[in-house]
């Protein structure tokens, strides 16, 4: 009785792997993205043209944003010294609160605030994560709406094209 | 790292403390989280749900922040109606996965809204495209024959639409009963319900009332669908979520226009819900409750409540075989080409809970 009310239990907690996929891009014209980071210092994303950008919209409260960071930070790290960027740009969170969540996962690509939200909605950012893939030429090519394995080899393969 | 766990979902509730947008809670906006929580009961096949959102459009009432998802889909993205703007999130299940359940988390603003009709815009009106949208009949709700001359009788004498809306919404009041029997929110089959003499339902019916007979007579009306999130601040047991799980406490409510005024809140089947439900119950009309909130129903809201949307008719996106359902309030499933019974909790297991974030 024990063993099965612990498979019960199993079945229940043994769950929730999420799966989005990176998807080609069909929602038109890059919206205009300029926010700062966590001290103040304005990113464009127009200043990264020529460069492969991965935007990712994210919250503290989104568990699946938080949980996909780690592998952001290692396809960053696998890309090094490719023209490769991270613009992570969090949803309308107090300063506090984005410093205290920086604190406690340490990455390697600067945290950037989208203060009142606009920005996110400009981008169609409704369900978190939101990734977008920017070309070289700063188009969108691809887009993720869900938690994403970003060290996975066919996520590098995406990125890889794009580095071309 | 291990994160298929599903712990995470109660860790992220810990975790999260945060207060977005704290800037807006000087001008009287309130942070919310509801947690869908969606579990496909015996699933052989193909499974699929549909979870409604937050409304997307931005009023000044309410403010879409964000949703995230976690599970065990194979997929899930956000889908809209393509009329109404309805937006729901959409899951799908290989057939091998014989346990699917999601979790969708919501952060949304809201605050409470009030019209002052004393002191009307003159520069506020609703396009003709607009105004003809929200006086179309949808298939439960027509707007001529019976509904019709029925609403020309309530109004009779009365003038412009906030006298003739006014009128209208007395007449529910008076004229109808909150129904306890009346599974989940009701149906809102609006000439059933006139033509049957038994004017009496929950809010999808008493609302959809007041939603046809305004548009029946040009007024232009709409359902507003949601449910309540948190306690009354007004004293009323009866108009609040009493626990933080409100799985069952989906409300609808109605809006209509009137120019110089924009969209008005009403809510006639709340009146009637505090007649029946509010301690000790089965209150008198005349009860100094049931004047108040009468008073206060007819143009304001207080907003302890998400609004969902305000669709009609909806067709569920990649449904196998779904037919038109009234609204989209509760939690949809299909499995192996079946489509649960939305109003029957024990086939599509769900819990939402909602919570407000405080600093």
């Amino acid at each position: 009785m024990l063993r099965f009310a612990l498979a019960l239990v199993l079945v229940g907690v043994a769950v929730l792997a999420p799966a989005a996929e990176l998807k080609p891009w069909e929602g038109g014209a890059t919206p205009p993205l300029a926010v700062e980071d966590l001290k103040g210092k304005p990113h464009d994303l127009s200043e990264y043209k020529g460069k492969v950008v991965l935007v990712n919209f994210w919250a503290t409260w989104c568990e699946p944003c938080r949980a996909e960071m780690p592998s952001i930070d290692r396809l960053r790290n696998a890309l090094k010294g490719e023209p490769f960027e991270v613009l992570a740009v969090n949803m309308a969170e107090p300063l506090s609160r984005i410093e205290k969540f920086s604190a406690t996962l340490p990455l390697g690509f600067a945290l950037l605030r989208d203060r009142d939200g606009s920005v996110s909605k400009a981008w169609k950012a409704k369900l978190l994560p939101a990734s977008y893939l920017i070309g070289r030429d700063g188009r969108i090519h691809y887009v993720a709406y869900g938690e994403l394995d970003w060290s996975s080899d066919a996520v590098r393969a995406r990125v890889t094209e794009l580095l071309q | 790292m291990n994160r298929r766990n599903f712990l995470k979902s109660t860790t992220a509730a810990a975790v999260a403390q945060a207060l977005p947008l704290h800037g807006f809670a000087a001008e009287g906006w309130r942070t919310f989280e509801t947690v869908t929580r969606v579990e496909v009961k015996d699933s052989f096949g193909v499974a699929r749900a549909w979870v409604p959102l937050p409304l997307e459009m931005d009023t000044s009432w309410q403010k879409a922040v964000g949703n995230s998802w976690s599970g065990n889909a194979k997929s899930a993205e956000v889908k809209h109606d393509g009329k109404y703007g309805i937006s729901m999130l959409y899951a799908e299940w290989s057939d091998k996965e014989m346990n699917p359940v999601i979790e969708v988390t919501s952060r949304f603003m809201t605050r409470d809204r009030a019209t002052d009709f004393s002191r009307p815009d003159t520069s506020i009106d609703l396009s003709a495209a607009d105004r003809q949208f929200f006086t179309a009949p949808t298939e439960l709700i027509p707007t001529d024959g019976i509904v019709k001359k029925m609403a020309l009788d309530i109004t009779k004498g009365a003038k412009g639409d906030v006298e003739k809306s006014r009128a209208i919404y007395e007449w529910i009041v008076d004229n109808t009963f909150r129904d306890p029997k009346t599974k989940g929110c009701g149906v809102g089959d609006v000439k059933s319900l006139i033509e049957s003499g038994n004017l009496g339902g929950k809010c999808a019916d008493l609302n959809a009332l007041y939603v046809g007979l305004s548009r029946s007579i040009g007024i232009p009306a709409r359902d507003v669908y949601g449910v309540r999130v948190a306690p009354s601040n007004y004293g009323y047991k009866s108009l609040g979520a009493g626990t933080p799980n409100v799985s069952k406490a989906q409300h609808c409510r109605a809006e209509f226009f009137a120019q110089g005024h924009g969209w008005v809140a009403v809510d006639p089947a709340d009146v009637r819900k505090v007649v029946l439900e509010e301690p000790p119950g089965n209150l008198p009309i005349k009860d100094e409750k049931v004047v108040a909130a009468r008073k206060r129903l007819f143009g304001s809201w207080e907003m302890n409540w998400l609004a969902y949307n305000m669709g009609h008719d909806v067709k569920l996106p990649n449904a196998t075989k779904a037919p038109k359902l009234p609204y989209l309030m509760y939690i949809n499933a299909e499995a192996d080409g079946e489509l649960r019974d939305q109003m029957e909790p024990d086939s599509v297991r769900y819990t939402i809970t909602a919570r407000e974030i405080t600093v």
